[in-house]
């Protein structure tokens, strides 16, 4: 089943870049703006030889990592005590919900002026977006925790600090690890992003230059560039995600089927 | 309650984001300040053919004979550069003039320090122009009356420029219709026929005319003779404080330009370092014109031509904007 799938996925995929190749050759979209398969390919190779790339897609992943730890523990740390701390969480609920929807990007100009193109401007937006993915995860989590556990815990004298640790971590674990993988996609999101926007260092930038300067297929080739990076950054949260619940049922009922 | 912990909130953030950032600090922040005689000026420039001199200059030295140590940040247009600059993140950067003059007029604190980058002031051999597609009907500035060009940012530099080629031609420029397009989205929208014209700059004037377009006016010829296109700047502030480097950042910028348009071919080639134009456009594009000064004449054009098309909320006060 696992290898049908496997196959049917690589006949997709070589399917639609058969189809990248073809419609350009054949004139269905101009190939000037629209390079076949094998050009972007090509200018992919030529990425590869080129240590400005690399230094790029260390930047990207700089930024992206710093602002991804930033946010998870902020929002484990806020989330917790916002849950915990009696009426902490109805005094905030407004605040964070006006917060919340504001677009990472609005901060563009804040993050300018604060730090101009460097990587802490890439980190402001960054640590924004993420920070809500993992708070609200964490919200919920705690909320989720059964109320007869709970109580079962403080009957047993369990203090504050052994039913976080008993109790309401593991309650609140998946929760955060969905969190975590969501924050994961939307770091790297705003990061080539800013870095697309204000020009700090990284593969953004870098297509930003390629754009400017009409080099089509390079453009193209650091786009692939981003969507792999996302494909493997997904592929990795999903297996942190795995290993961090093996003890959990979602987990275990997964690998039972 | 609710306003201390949204302050908080938002406090964690920029602690939280400076304290990361702070690992980078060493060699990026205090920039400006001098170490061993050599002073590091950061300057926010748009990654163009327009300012090859300031990489050429550094790349002969002359910045460094004169203790100046340039770090070069490329940013996306001046939506960065300015606040940059008032700011304080970079110490020059390079706007146009339009740009340069609505920002003086709403009394943000830019002074113009070096002259940019100039038009070649040939009509039809500029590095800027009205272009329209292959086998396209119109032919002149006047047939874009009631047609769509596109221009790069509205109530700027290339909509004064447009206005005043379409005014030129015995036409009337209020009835032109102008939208916003990034020069290098403009090739392929001239192509589509999404647009009727576009005010192209280089290298997406190379690919509109590899493509069989033509041009139809050079309008950065039409505004001024030999116009002031762009220009480095600082901040009010910056220049108050350290004339001395603002006086090495000019002396060497002057000697960059000259330099620069002495030798195109150097030019071509270093503009393959921080651009991506594939060799094919680039052996094709115009270069600019660099020179030492700026145009006082010139520019006092464009400003009235802004005040015209009322760009300026008051007349931006040439004298303390110039150098």
């Amino acid at each position: 089943m696992r290898g049908a799938n496997a196959a049917l996925g690589t006949a997709g995929l070589a399917a639609f870049l058969a189809l990248g190749e073809v419609a350009p050759r054949l004139g269905l979209v101009k190939a000037a703006y629209f390079p076949p398969t094998s050009r972007i390919a090509d200018a992919l190779g030529q990425e590869a030889t080129d240590g400005a790339f690399w230094a790029a897609l260390g930047d990207t992943l700089t930024g992206w990592a710093l602002g991804l730890a930033t946010a998870v523990v902020a929002g484990v740390v806020v989330g917790l005590v916002v849950s915990v701390v009696p009426y902490l969480r109805e005094a905030t609920a407004s605040t964070i919900e006006f917060l919340r929807p504001i677009p990472s990007v609005a901060l563009i100009p804040l993050a300018v002026l604060l730090y101009g193109t460097e990587l802490r401007s890439v980190l402001l937006l960054v640590v924004y977006a993420s920070f809500w993915q993992v708070l609200v995860q964490v919200l919920y989590g705690v909320r989720d925790v059964d109320p007869v556990a709970e109580e079962t815990a403080r009957s047993y004298g369990l203090g504050p600090w052994a039913r976080t640790r008993h109790v309401l971590w593991p309650t609140a674990l998946p929760y955060v690890m969905t969190g975590v993988r969501l924050a994961a996609a939307v770091a790297l999101i705003l990061a080539v992003t800013a870095e697309l926007v204000i020009g700090a260092p990284g593969l953004g930038a870098r297509i930003a230059v390629a754009q400017s300067s009409q080099a089509v297929p390079d453009l193209y080739a650091l786009v692939v560039v981003t969507g792999l990076l996302g494909l493997l950054i997904n592929v990795g949260a999903r297996a942190v995600e795995r290993r961090a619940l093996a003890w959990h049922q979602s987990v275990r009922g997964e690998v039972a089927v | 309650m609710r306003r201390l912990l949204a302050g908080l909130a938002v406090g964690t953030f920029l602690v939280a984001a400076s304290a990361c950032g702070s690992s980078d600090d060493s060699g990026t922040s205090d920039m400006g300040t001098s170490s061993g005689g050599t002073t590091t000026v950061k300057v926010g420039i748009i990654p163009i053919v327009d300012v090859a001199p300031l990489y050429l200059g550094r790349q002969k030295g002359f910045y460094g004979k004169r203790g100046l140590k340039l770090s070069m940040t490329t940013a996306q247009g001046g939506a960065a550069i300015v606040p940059g600059v008032v700011s304080g993140q970079f110490q020059f950067g390079f706007s146009n003039m339009t740009s340069l003059m609505i920002a003086r007029s709403q009394n943000v604190p830019v002074k113009a320090v070096a002259n940019g980058v100039a038009s070649t002031g040939l009509a039809g051999k500029d590095f800027g122009a009205i272009t329209v597609k292959k086998g396209s009907a119109l032919t002149s500035a006047k047939d874009l009356e009631g047609k769509k060009v596109a221009v790069n940012t509205l109530k700027n530099i290339n909509e004064t420029a447009v206005r005043e080629s379409v005014r030129k031609a015995g036409g009337d420029p209020s009835k032109v219709k102008f939208v916003e397009l990034a020069f290098d989205q403009m090739p392929a929208a001239l192509d589509s026929g999404q647009i009727d014209a576009a005010m192209v700059v280089e290298p997406a004037l190379a690919t509109v005319k590899s493509q069989g377009g033509t041009e139809i006016a050079s309008s950065l010829v039409d505004v001024a003779k030999d116009l002031t296109v762009a220009m480095y700047f600082t901040s009010t502030q910056y220049e108050q404080k350290n004339p001395d480097v603002v006086k090495r950042f000019q002396e060497a910028t002057a000697e960059s330009l000259a330099y620069a348009d002495a030798h195109p071919d150097e030019v071509r080639s270093i503009v393959t370092s921080y651009t991506k134009i594939p060799a094919a456009v680039l052996a094709k594009v115009t270069l600019p014109k660099w020179p030492a000064e700026p145009n006082r004449a010139s520019i006092e054009a464009l400003e009235k031509l802004g005040e015209q098309d009322g760009l300026f909320k008051s007349a931006p006060d040439l004298d303390a904007l110039l150098p």
